[in-house]
């Protein structure tokens, strides 16, 4: 930063600096000394000073030794030369009487950032290591980091490290931890710090007298600790118990995610660890400071893609509150609409709806979504809500609205009939181009539902000239060319004119392409265009399938307590030191193998005896999903039971109790009701799909199986249908 | 860890850095004024900024942003609250937190950086501790070392550090033993138009002043403890004991702690001292509204509220405001359209209200939400949970301590929307 006059300025301080009468009186050779460092954090360059600074560290006064330190440490790296005077009298006061000063001189020769400086450190630092101070003993260890990162290309030195391990049973906690830190920076290559048995069980004892930021940095190095067998993990996790209740939620969080790690076999003790830790999160959403209740939101979202009850009756606690920043409001808005249950639903609507005016657009339309997509589940309610916010007229409100109605149509086409009449009733023109692409889907796709619709689409047409968007113009395309084969009598002349204008007038090449694409296609006749542009419709079960859904928590336990959910996107940044070993290890095929664990249960010879059931490891999404897609049906029968009529949550739970889990189902008012469902016995593992038609009242069940075996076919059917039957009885 | 500490104000002004390795140049910054930059209001920076190489971790805190530049995966919790800890430190060793102090005490900003932070990790940040190693800086000593050319530097190294309880050092002696707990309790609401809660809650601490001589072993109890479900404690007290007898036992650490801090959530424990009737509307026509609002007294427990202040953002179009307050003093800045009404006690026999008209921007269209209010107030001798602390003894020492308690009630986040 060039300061007018600088010059001038650092001229005056090298005469003063070099002054013998400033220099003899102690106080004004401060002062002008305070004055550099001043003008050296202003970001004035100060480095021609650095001789008479080197003198002046020649003080008994430990603060102007401090400063002066302070200004060798900033410029020693451009002066490598004059920065070698200084070290002798930093070498000198190594060997002090008063330990602050031993620590003070040898943290900061260590900070002197140039090469060649590890022969004039090493041996200092080595004595360190022993010295009875533990002030000294602190800095000292952490010298050994920085000792090895300034020469980061040469061998590691085995000494060193055996005395750093050696200190990890230092009686001060601090030399300890920065043992551990030390370590792991000078063993990165080799994957970081070894955490064996003794050494992990040595630093849970000790766990109690450290500070919190301590406690948290071991917990996260624990994780790399494996134990060996059961009773031990339970000892280790009797020992973390009382972290999950810290006053600091750093470590709460940690300790959580260490629980999450090392119960990972013990779904149980997961869920229990959850629970215990959901009154600190919660705490932590309304803390005062606005950053730790944005961390605390991120950190509770991922806890809910497992278990979503677990803050259902807490839900007043995320409602935003006025002078709220707008990164806490998405956030809780994102919340809210994943923990709408049936009890709270209006509520949570009433305030969401109250968002929709805010000033800030940006945060109208994210309440608009919001309402949008819990209208997956609750269509009538949102769907009123929704039609009276077109009516404020608002152009940013009504362009979202519209947006929000077409996702709605596609993952949820129950509600079409609705939205149709809605926007055929009268909407205003929205002006965005996103808002205008999803009029123009909208009437594309259900122009049949709508009367009007041929005529709203003309006024695009007719004002084409005028519009920019490229975007806009192909969906016009596309909208025309659906409108066309529904209702050619209307429509047939726009689109000749719009196709005309696109090909001969249209500058953009992607929208000529498709037009010239559409212009052919129609050439070929109306049943063939028909069958390419009108493909299937979305199935109704779709809203089943991308609505929500339990994760396991091994999905999400690996990024907990890192910067990724924060930062709001999945790719970290090209950090150096996100090594491997940081992360607790997954091995991603693990969950994919079905029933591995069960096979020993009965071997091959007793399949005549009674076959039981078992949960295993949850299956995900996308892995049935694939499944269900690869393998044929084996068995199809109707049940002769109709569908009981409990909450759904009562039959997922009966069917767990029977060791079937279910992966989704539709809302219960919806036709056909279908439900899939998965279980696993012997070695195999039983994919199932119940369905229930709009006619008949009994369900039909398809089994899909890997590998086959009848038996474990027929043991399911009779399980599922006594359950059914139980519930109907109900 | 943490790699390099930049402080800004809010016209964008690096005015200090800090860096405990290499050094990171600071067009690293660059990224935070390009997202301080499309956030518009400094409140709504967020507070993890991705980079290429590094994340930025920023905390905004009393006008200053704190950016941190972390290379390396860090617990993002750790790195916030570490970061309200230095701003905690500042204001505690200079009495605030702002630009001017930290610049006016440069020298003592670095020194307690350096204490705070070795080679990017935490060293020591217990404040007990950290005065021991700088001595925190007062007029009176700022004066005789001007004298005497002495130094705010220890010249011993703190005993605390190595006595079996960490957060208290060994050997403390006062002549007078006294021991102060004060219960503050701030009620965050959202009050809808009709007075219905929307939702309450109360956060409540009990700091804590003790000055008492060797090792004093306290126990504290609550007349009523069972109010209390969501609490955390201070890393002294021993939690067994609070779980199975629902006492407070404790070491204390000496001087000023935080020690419990304790959410109330139910609703229906949660009392709101006080009701606002209000009407604010504004004109299809004539450009020009109304406001309306009176504040009487709800569930005060019999005692009076203080210091009550009644804020409200307007709408952008309103110009001008017209009005006419019974008690207390108004002021509308058209800048900031805030318009804030300074009621002070309030006196249930003669409600306060302030009425009259805003005028709006000729032409403009009727605003189309109506503004909320935030309202603020203090009751004092009153913790509006009911908590009650019962009795204090003191064991391991031989003197009888001084002890007082005192009970605050505050209003947190509260909003009455309109």
């Amino acid at each position: 930063m060039p300061y007018f006059g600088s010059e001038e300025m650092v001229k005056e301080l090298k005469r003063a600096l070099s002054n013998p009468h400033v220099q003899s009186d102690r106080l004004r050779y401060k002062n002008y000394i305070t004055k550099v460092i001043r003008y050296m954090t202003q970001g004035l360059d100060v480095s021609s000073l650095f001789m008479d600074m080197v003198k002046a560290s020649a003080t008994v006064d430990i603060v102007q030794k401090k400063l002066v330190y302070l200004y060798m440490c900033t410029y020693a790296s451009d002066k490598p030369d004059l920065a070698l005077l200084a070290i002798n009298t930093l070498r000198k006061d190594c060997a002090d009487p008063n330990p602050m000063v031993r620590g003070l001189a040898l943290r900061n020769m260590c900070n002197f950032r140039m090469p060649g400086m590890t022969e004039y450190i090493e041996q200092p630092i080595v004595a360190a290591l022993r010295d009875k101070a533990s002030y000294v003993r602190r800095v000292a260890v952490l010298g050994c980091a920085k000792m090895h990162s300034l020469q980061p290309n040469t061998e590691i030195d085995g000494r060193i490290v055996n005395e750093l391990y050696a200190l990890l049973r230092d009686p001060d906690p601090v030399v300890v931890v920065n043992c551990l830190r030390a370590l792991e920076e000078i063993l990165k290559d080799e994957g970081g710090v070894v955490i064996n048995k003794p050494i992990a069980h040595h630093l849970l004892n000790r766990m109690k007298e450290l500070d919190s930021w301590a406690q948290s940095e071991v917990l996260n190095f624990l994780l790399r600790y494996h134990p060996r067998s059961d009773d031990e993990l339970f000892d280790i996790l009797s020992l973390l118990d009382s972290f999950l209740q810290s006053s600091h939620a750093h470590v709460v969080v940690s300790t959580l995610r260490l629980f999450l790690h090392l119960a990972s076999a013990h779904r149980a003790v997961q869920a229990d660890a959850l629970l215990r830790t959901s009154a600190p999160l919660l705490a932590t959403c309304s803390a005062v400071s606005r950053e730790l209740r944005f961390a605390g939101l991120c950190h509770v979202q991922q806890v809910m893609r497992s278990q979503p009850g677990l803050f259902a009756t807490h839900y007043k606690r995320f409602f935003c509150g006025y002078s709220e920043p707008s990164y806490i409001k998405f956030r809780k808005m994102e919340i809210l609409v994943e923990l709408v249950n049936d009890e709270n639903v209006s509520l949570v609507l009433e305030e969401l709806r109250s968002y929709c005016t805010d000033v800030s657009p940006e945060l109208a339309q994210a309440a608009i979504a919001a309402i949008g997509r819990i209208a997956r589940t609750y269509s009538e309610k949102c769907l009123d809500i929704l039609t009276g916010l077109l009516a404020l007229k608002q152009d940013h409100i009504t362009s979202a609205v519209i947006q929000t109605f077409r996702d709605l149509v596609w993952f949820c086409p129950q509600s079409t009939a609705a939205v149709c009449q809605t926007v055929e009733a009268g909407v205003d023109r929205p002006q965005d181009s996103e808002g205008k692409q999803a009029l123009l889907w909208l009437l594309g796709a259900h122009g049949d539902q709508m009367g009007s619709a041929p005529y709203v689409m003309e006024g695009y047409i007719d004002g084409l000239k005028t519009e920019l968007s490229s975007t806009v113009k192909m969906e016009l395309l596309t909208a025309t060319v659906k409108m066309f084969l529904c209702r050619p009598a209307e429509t047939q002349d726009m689109l000749g004119r719009l196709l005309h204008y696109c090909i001969e007038e249209e500058s953009d090449v992607c929208v000529r392409d498709r037009a010239l694409l559409y212009y052919r296609l129609l050439q070929r006749g109306a049943e063939e265009t028909r069958r390419v542009v009108t493909g299937p419709k979305s199935d109704p079960s779709m809203s089943v399938l991308t609505g929500r859904q339990e994760e396991p928590i091994s999905e999400w336990a690996s990024t907990f307590n890192t910067l990724g959910p924060l930062a709001g996107r999945d790719s970290c940044p090209q950090t150096d030191a996100i090594s491997a070993a940081d992360q607790p290890s997954y091995s991603a095929g693990e969950e994919l193998l079905p029933g591995s664990e069960d096979v020993t249960l009965s071997g091959p010879g007793d399949t005549e005896e009674e076959i039981s059931l078992s949960l295993g490891a949850p299956l995900s999404h996308e892995s049935f999903e694939k499944m269900w897609l690869d393998l044929e049906i084996l068995h199809r029968q109707a049940l002769g039971v109709s569908r009981p009529r409990t909450a759904p949550d009562t039959l997922q739970a009966s069917l767990q109790l029977e060791k079937i889990q279910t992966l989704a189902f539709t809302p219960a008012d919806t036709v056909p009701w279908k439900a899939y469902i998965y279980t696993r016995s012997t070695g195999t593992l039983i994919l199932a799909e119940l369905l229930q038609g709009a006619t008949d009242e009994s369900l039909v069940l398809s089994v899909k199986q890997q590998p086959v075996n009848q038996h474990a076919i027929r043991r399911f059917v009779s399980v599922l249908k006594s359950v059914l039957q139980t519930l109907n009885l109900e | 860890m943490i790699h390099s500490l930049f402080l800004i104000n809010t016209a964008g002004d690096l005015f200090l850095e800090k860096h405990w390795k290499s050094v990171i140049s600071r067009s690293v910054c660059d990224y935070f004024f390009e997202a301080r930059e499309k956030a518009v209001e400094p409140d709504n920076v967020p507070p993890v900024i991705p980079t290429p190489h590094h994340y930025l971790i920023t905390i905004y805190r009393e006008k200053i942003f704190f950016v941190s530049v972390i290379q390396t995966e860090v617990p993002p919790l750790f790195v916030i609250e570490f970061l309200h800890r230095v701003a905690e430190t500042f204001q505690d060793y200079f009495g605030e937190c702002s630009e001017t102090t930290i610049k006016d005490n440069v020298v003592i900003v670095y020194e307690l950086l350096e204490e705070m932070l070795d080679n990017g990790f935490p060293l020591a940040t217990e404040s007990n501790i950290l005065k021991e190693l700088i001595r925190p800086p007062t007029i009176l000593r700022s004066m005789v070392n001007t004298i005497t050319g002495s130094s705010n530097v220890g010249e011993t190294l703190p005993t605390g550090q190595l006595s079996s309880i960490p957060w208290r050092r060994a050997g403390v002696k006062y002549t007078n033993n006294e021991a102060y707990f004060d219960v503050v309790e701030e009620i965050d609401a959202i009050l809808d138009k009709s007075g219905t809660t929307v939702f309450a809650e109360i956060q409540g601490v009990i700091d804590a002043c003790v000055k008492l001589s060797g090792m004093p072993d306290l126990t504290l109890s609550f007349m009523n403890p069972r109010l209390l479900d969501d609490v955390s404690f201070h890393p002294c007290v021993r939690y067994k004991r609070w779980e199975s007898e629902r006492v407070i036992s404790f070491i204390p650490p000496d001087g000023n702690f935080q020690l419990m801090s304790y959410h109330i959530s139910a609703q229906n424990l949660v009392a709101i001292p006080i009701y606002v009737k209000q009407n604010i509307s504004f004109f299809e026509t004539g450009s020009s509204g109304r406001l309306d609002i009176t504040v009487g007294p709800k569930q005060t427990m019999g005692k009076t509220v203080e210091c009550l202040v009644v804020t409200i953002h307007m709408p952008k179009v309103v110009l001008s405001a017209n009005l006419n307050a019974t008690q207390g003093t108004y002021n509308y800045d058209p800048v900031t359209k805030i318009l804030l009404w300074d009621i002070g006690k309030l006196n249930p026999q003669k409600l306060p209200n302030l009425k009259g008209s805003l005028s709006l921007q000729s032409g403009a269209p009727k605003p189309e939400e109506n503004p909320s209010l935030n309202i603020d107030l203090k009751i004092q001798q009153l913790a509006i949970s009911g908590l009650k602390v019962n009795r204090l003894d003191m064991y391991g020492e031989k003197y009888k301590p001084f002890k007082g308690v005192k009970y605050v009630t505050k209003a947190g986040k509260f909003q009455v929307r309109t």
